[in-house]
């Protein structure tokens, strides 16, 4: 449904995205998982045919987004970072306008209008002014405005900024209600949505895409579900440093001490690490073996499984440099738009 | 076909609307009708308006003993009162077109517009004519205005000749305003548009001050681009073919470049 092969776009002398390559089954959620400035906005903006590809093509149902941007543009919904709202109109109003220019039939209108409301929860707030709504209301009209259409395929940036908790949960409930007859894509650089709503996820860090596979998948393969956590006494720096050296630990880092209980360590020579191994391996033996050797005391060890998170650190640990250059490129784009 | 008028309709009423709730908008019209107001009495009314220094003239014909050539006064007057309102929308239309683009990039709502079927002459189009459309009801009042005076006037006006002007003011105020739009297409500051605006607004009606210092051919080249030249052809109810086109072209142009310019900011993203 979606195909998009080595997409690069450059901007002046910077590489936003680089060789960037994927693909979006039919009724699949697909979960473009990154840190800010990773090019999240610019490959969206891409395929929105907002932007166009310095090289590459990208393809919605078939349509280049950029050779054929006006039937591509009749098939997608498209929820930009800031949802683009006319504060003046009214939640209906301005639903209307979109159906109206999205050329959504005159006799669909009011059936669709009142569908993508109730689905948002929005029906409360039908007649009120744009302006007047909060944040996380403007951000539900935005993800409105997007399906309002019925597009076979929507693409969602960060569709879930500035809402609560609550707000969060029904907003996932609704995006996974979508799967099935639309294809998705949604842009996010929170961990658990991906994992809670994605069926695939594409991690994309510097612009380029590191991993694409299943939530489940990704840990499984990369990481497995071997990993530790230490508490020591000593200093937590060496103590990092004497791990590193055993190769099969791809991952240390520390957290805070104060564990599960609540209470805050009494000795301030107490640090608590937390430890990813390569999948397989089992170094439990030969760490506890390495920090006695060098005088640390253990208070305790435990096995800990993994999470979405770890890969994610895992995958974008190296090329901090770029990220920071990446950060100013989309300061400056979000500030052009 | 169906489709593009569709859209043009679209972006059409939501313009129109916006002007229904827009405090600005609402400012506007009052200044406007509270100073054309002001111009049509002072005009009309005033000790040095038109209808005592009509008769003054008469008076002093009498003592003096030579008839003056007749005035037609009611002609005279519309002339006038044209012209000073051509004067007054190079204060209003800026601050019309200011916004048309300029408030849509602010707000973001142009990557809607930009990432929905519709084609950017559209847009543009459906804007134009939503501004000239409120600006053409600015002008309402004053016509009620007008028809009260020359109702009364005897022999009476023929009325083509009003008309005339009016269509005139109001296709001056679209090709200023087509060129506003383009204008406001090129930045996200309303202020800055405005300004700029009133700039090359200035610049346009003073074209022919420019064309006489020039003179020779080209000066009369230069002359055929005034916009006041071409309206004050009009006022004159002088029906030029060539004012039409020149207006038009003026309109064409703005949709063209504001088309243009919005098609090419895609590439200028950074």
């Amino acid at each position: 449904m979606i195909e998009v092969e080595h997409l690069n776009k450059v901007y002046g002398s910077t590489r936003a995205i680089h060789d960037v390559t994927f693909n979006v089954e039919p009724g699949e959620i697909l979960g473009f998982l990154g840190p800010n400035g990773a090019g999240k906005t610019t490959t969206m903006r891409i395929l929105a045919g907002y932007l166009p590809a310095t090289s590459g093509t990208a393809r919605i149902a078939g349509y280049d987004v950029h050779q054929d941007s006006y039937s591509v543009r009749q098939k997608i919904g498209y929820l930009p970072e800031t949802p683009p709202l006319y504060p003046e109109m009214t939640v209906e109003g301005f639903l209307y306008f979109v159906a109206r220019i999205k050329g959504l039939p005159a006799g669909d209108r009011p059936g669709k209008i009142k569908a993508a409301m109730e689905r948002c929860n929005l029906l409360e707030k039908r007649h009120v002014i744009i302006r007047k709504l909060s944040k996380g209301y403007k951000q539900r009209v935005g993800i409105a405005h997007a399906i309002v259409h019925d597009p076979p395929a929507i693409i969602l940036d960060e569709p879930t900024v500035g809402l609560d908790p609550r707000q969060i949960i029904d907003v996932r409930n609704l995006i996974k209600s979508l799967a099935g007859s639309h294809t998705i894509i949604l842009s996010t650089h929170i961990l658990p949505e991906v994992s809670m709503t994605c069926n695939r996820v594409a991690i994309i860090n510097g612009g380029k895409v590191v991993a694409t596979n299943t939530p489940e998948n990704l840990m499984t393969q990369l990481v497995g579900n071997s990993g530790y956590e230490i508490e020591i006494e000593g200093e937590a720096d060496f103590a990092k440093q004497i791990i590193q050296q055993i190769g099969s630990v791809t991952l240390v880092e520390s957290i805070s001490s104060v564990g599960m209980h609540g209470q805050t360590p009494q000795d301030p020579n107490r640090a608590r690490l937390r430890l990813i191994c390569q999948p397989g391996t089992e170094p439990g033996k030969e760490i506890v073996a390495a920090l006695v050797a060098a005088g640390f005391g253990i208070y305790e060890i435990k096995r800990a499984n993994a999470t979405l998170e770890d890969v994610f650190l895992q995958l974008t640990k190296e090329e901090k440099k770029l990220e920071l250059t990446e950060d100013l490129v989309t300061t400056e784009e979000g500030e052009a738009a | 076909m169906g489709v593009v008028l569709a859209n043009i309709i679209a972006i059409y009423r939501r313009e129109l609307q916006s002007y229904f709730v827009s405090p600005l908008a609402y400012a506007i019209a009052g200044a406007f009708w509270f100073i054309s107001g002001l111009f049509f009495v002072l005009i009309l009314l005033s000790p040095e308006g038109i209808l005592n220094s009509v008769a003054a003239l008469d008076i002093q014909g009498q003592q003096i003993g030579v008839p003056v050539p007749p005035i037609d006064v009611p002609y005279e007057f519309v002339r006038a009162f044209l012209d000073r309102m051509g004067w007054l929308l190079l204060f209003v239309l800026p601050i019309l077109s200011m916004g048309l683009y300029a408030e849509e990039r602010k707000l973001g709502t142009l990557e809607l517009l930009a990432t929905s079927p519709i084609t950017n002459w559209a847009v543009a189009l459906g804007k134009l004519l939503g501004v000239v459309t409120f600006f053409t009801t600015l002008l309402l009042p004053l016509l009620v205005l007008e028809a009260i005076a020359l109702n009364n006037s005897n022999p009476p006006i023929i009325p083509t000749i009003p008309l005339l002007g009016h269509l005139g003011l109001i296709l001056l105020a679209a090709a200023i305003l087509s060129i506003g739009m383009f204008i406001s297409s090129l930045t996200n500051s309303t202020i800055l548009a405005a300004v700029l605006t009133f700039a090359v607004i200035l610049l346009l009606l003073f074209v022919d001050l420019i064309a006489k210092n020039i003179g020779g051919p080209l000066g009369d080249i230069i002359a055929h681009f005034s916009l006041l030249k071409h309206y004050s052809n009009l006022t004159q109810g002088v029906w030029d073919t060539s004012s039409l086109i020149l207006f038009a072209s003026y309109i064409f142009l703005g949709i063209f470049l504001t088309a243009q310019s919005i098609d090419a900011l895609r590439f200028q993203r950074q």
